[in-house]
């Protein structure tokens, strides 16, 4: 059983409306049957206030919430069918784990050796067999964690709301339970919506991850797409580890072409990437003396080849990847390698941009204008 | 520049041993990376050398002279600790003079000081400014500031990126070695992460219980752990463990896996017939689609994605859950896999390690 939600132009207030907070703004989006979408952003972004709105504990202020066609908004918390793991939402003190856990399923009239057995696969999942028996006032952070979720994804629900579903797991354990949870929700079709500050847990889970900033949806795409294509310079420099490297750039003439060039602040060129001659749309998007940001992500820059040379001012080995910083004409621009790179700090270096890896931005409200040799949208 | 010597530096308090015969030298001017899981004593070596524990045996010296028994302020060691914190109620100016003014010095020689270390760290526009109206950023290199004034000889440096937010951590690593050299201080340096201090020292010192368990290049940690635990706190996911024996055939030593006979270097064939765990990073793994004869036949669990590296978490047949790690190159293919695939190793990468002691064999001849 899973459901399709829908949310339609919600606006969340605290307090009056001329004088309140306004911590949602005209939210809209879709999520489809047996979709994993994760709410990233900030701390104050608005992105818990929109997850308790859906589960009940909330008020709309404006808009419409549906889930599988029906209005939601009106109906107490219960009577949504949605399953929760919330940070506020603990377990029963006086219930053991495992009666936390079966207790989510008390409605749906089992035989107690076939809740036993749905408790056991879930302990065995979550890796919680060992402390099925433990109250939960005994337990660590991370395995209460885990026992909420536990409760949360053994019920048949229509929506499954999770907030910051493995925060307290340490590293290691986090990096298992996300593949093993991620294939049982994939392979229940179960419909998910979660709350997380940490990109890696978005881009590690979801299918699509909505960007928030400020009560506002930024944007809503594939973790590949919000890489690729990112709306604006916002959601550019947000997603992505390292950050994408971003410079104050003009449209230059160069012969019949056009030229994007970051001045160095020497006087002359830093960095320039030529428009190629076939990518029409581009240039039609462009003018020279356009001022303008130009980003490139430290993944998309090509080094040992190409005729600009930089002095490399940093070049640290981390087992699977390189980062180098480079100065480039008194800008500094961080590559990500990954094949051992053998220059150190103080020697110089062949770097190059290709124009399919650049994406350039509006100067004043950073909406994205094109990514590579393709027109945003 | 100072050279700094551990002579079997034991420290205990009443809840038991923290640090036991801790020896280590550093080369003048060198990044020293203090690293370990909690509890394994990072923090008390550093109280150690700074003169706020005093170590219940052995020698700590600076330069051939004992630092022990003598007064903090007269060790030439500046010292800056978790989050840099800074006096709130100091503008930044008055922060970074501190350690002078108690000295006595004159306030000319003082303002010279703080200006000239204000200005290579970019916060000379700042220092009239209180600690709540800098940036993160500004903070950060004002407490650096602050332990770097008085030109100490050794500088220590307690966990300072721990609780700063994941982008200013990632700008201060890449900018911290640069800084730390134009000073010349010998630098030990505390931190929990495994990036942080395979980026910032030119050594490792991995700290596990009861002392000190490697000191080596990031390279020789990362390719030539010790042992299996300090091979398990580096790398990210974490290395893959598996449990096999070592044999010949008439190609050479081989491990099995699963269904899979691994080939192993020539030098691992003195080891034949030991019951060992065969390390793998997840990076030396990849995963196809093809059939082939040198691969392992796997399950796909779930792809997640990871620091801009596609992260499958798969099965092998006897139902050993492994990763791969590869480049996000075409970031466009689904995270959606699962199902039946192919793993290949390449297996220069791998390492063996005692299967009941965990120290790591070494491949090479003798």
């Amino acid at each position: 059983m899973a459901g399709s939600l829908i949310l339609d132009h919600v606006d969340k207030f605290y307090g009056p409306k001329s004088a309140g907070i306004h911590a949602v703004k005209d939210f809209s989006m879709a999520v489809q049957d047996g979709e994993i979408v994760a709410l990233l952003g900030s701390s104050g972004c608005g992105k818990t206030t929109t997850l308790r709105m859906i589960a009940g504990f909330e008020t709309v202020t404006e808009g419409e919430m549906r889930l599988n066609e029906r209005r939601i908004q009106d109906l107490a918390p219960a009577k949504r069918n949605v399953a929760m793991a919330f940070e506020g939402y603990s377990l029963y003190p006086p219930l053991t784990v495992r009666d936390n856990i079966a207790f989510a399923l008390k409605g749906a009239r089992q035989q107690r050796s076939e809740v036993d057995k749905h408790v056991d696969e879930m302990a065995e999942l979550l890796e919680i067999g060992p402390i099925l028996d433990r109250y939960p006032v005994s337990l660590s952070g991370g395995q209460q964690q885990r026992a909420s979720l536990a409760r949360a994804l053994i019920r048949k629900a229509d929506l499954y709301l999770l907030d910051e579903p493995m925060s307290q797991l340490e590293p290691q354990l986090r990096a298992v339970l996300r593949g093993r949870i991620k294939n049982y929700l994939i392979h229940h079709g179960m419909t998910v919506m979660f709350v997380t500050h940490d990109q890696t847990e978005a881009n590690a889970l979801a299918d699509r991850i909505a960007v928030m900033e400020d009560g506002v949806l930024e944007q809503i795409a594939s973790p590949a797409e919000l890489k690729d294509r990112p709306a604006n310079l916002f959601v550019a420099s947000f997603m992505g580890e390292p950050p994408m490297n971003v410079y104050d750039a003009t449209v230059a003439q160069n012969g019949g072409g056009m030229r994007v060039v970051v001045p160095s602040p020497n006087g002359g060129e830093a960095i320039g990437v030529d428009i190629p001659s076939e990518s029409t749309d581009v240039q039609g998007a462009l003018s020279i003396g356009q001022k303008l940001r130009l980003g490139v992500r430290p993944q998309s820059i090509t080094i040992g080849q190409g005729e600009d040379q930089a002095l490399v001012l940093s070049n640290q080995w981390l087992g699977d990847q390189t980062h180098l910083v480079i100065d480039a004409g008194e800008h500094q621009m961080i590559i990500v390698s990954y094949t051992p790179v053998k220059e150190k700090a103080g020697e110089t270096i062949p770097f190059l941009i290709a124009p399919e890896k650049i994406h350039l931005f509006t100067f004043d409200n950073g909406d994205a204008i094109t990514h590579g040799t393709e027109l945003a949208k | 520049m100072a050279t700094l010597e551990l002579d079997g530096v034991s420290k205990s308090f009443k809840t038991g041993d923290v640090l036991s015969d801790v020896s280590l030298t550093t080369g003048d001017g060198e990044t020293v990376v203090i690293f370990g899981p909690s509890g394994t004593g990072k923090t008390v070596l550093l109280r150690l050398i700074a003169g706020i524990e005093e170590p219940d045996k052995g020698d700590i010296r600076l330069d051939g002279k004992s630092l022990v028994g003598m007064a903090s302020d007269a060790r030439g060691v500046g010292m800056a600790f978790q989050n840099f914190a800074l006096y709130p109620h100091m503008p930044a100016y008055d922060n970074i003079s501190s350690p002078l003014a108690a000295r006595g010095m004159s306030k000319e020689r003082l303002d010279e000081k703080v200006h000239s270390i204000a200005k290579l760290l970019k916060i000379d526009h700042v220092l009239t400014h209180m600690p709540k109206a800098l940036s993160n950023g500004q903070k950060q290199r004002t407490a650096l500031a602050r332990a770097l004034v008085a030109g100490p000889q050794v500088l220590l440096l307690d966990d300072p990126l721990r609780n700063v937010d994941a982008k200013l951590r990632y700008e201060m690593r890449l900018e911290l070695p640069r800084l730390l050299s134009e000073f010349k201080s010998t630098t030990l340096y505390v931190t929990q992460d495994y990036k942080e201090a395979m980026a910032l020292g030119n050594r490792i010192a991995v700290l596990a219980a009861g002392g000190l368990a490697q000191i080596a290049t990031p390279e020789d940690i990362y390719l030539r752990p010790a042992n299996v635990e300090i091979a398990k706190l580096f790398g990210e996911p974490t290395i893959n463990l598996l449990s096999t024996t070592i044999e010949t055939n008439s190609k050479g030593p081989t491990v099995r896996l699963a269904d899979l006979k691994i080939p192993l270097d020539a030098h691992y064939e003195r080891f034949q017939g030991r019951k060992v765990r065969i390390g793998i990073r997840p990076e030396d793994i990849a995963i196809t689609r093809e059939a082939r004869e040198d691969a392992l036949k796997i399950e796909v669990v779930a792809v997640t994605p990871l620091n801009e590296r596609v992260v499958t978490l798969f099965k092998l047949a006897d139902g050993t859950e492994c990763f791969a790690s590869a480049p996000d190159i075409q970031s466009s293919t689904t995270t959606r896999r699962h199902g039946a695939a192919y793993a290949t190793i390449k297996t220069d990468g791998i390492l063996a390690f005692d299967h009941n002691q965990g120290q790591r064999i070494e491949a090479t001849a003798e």
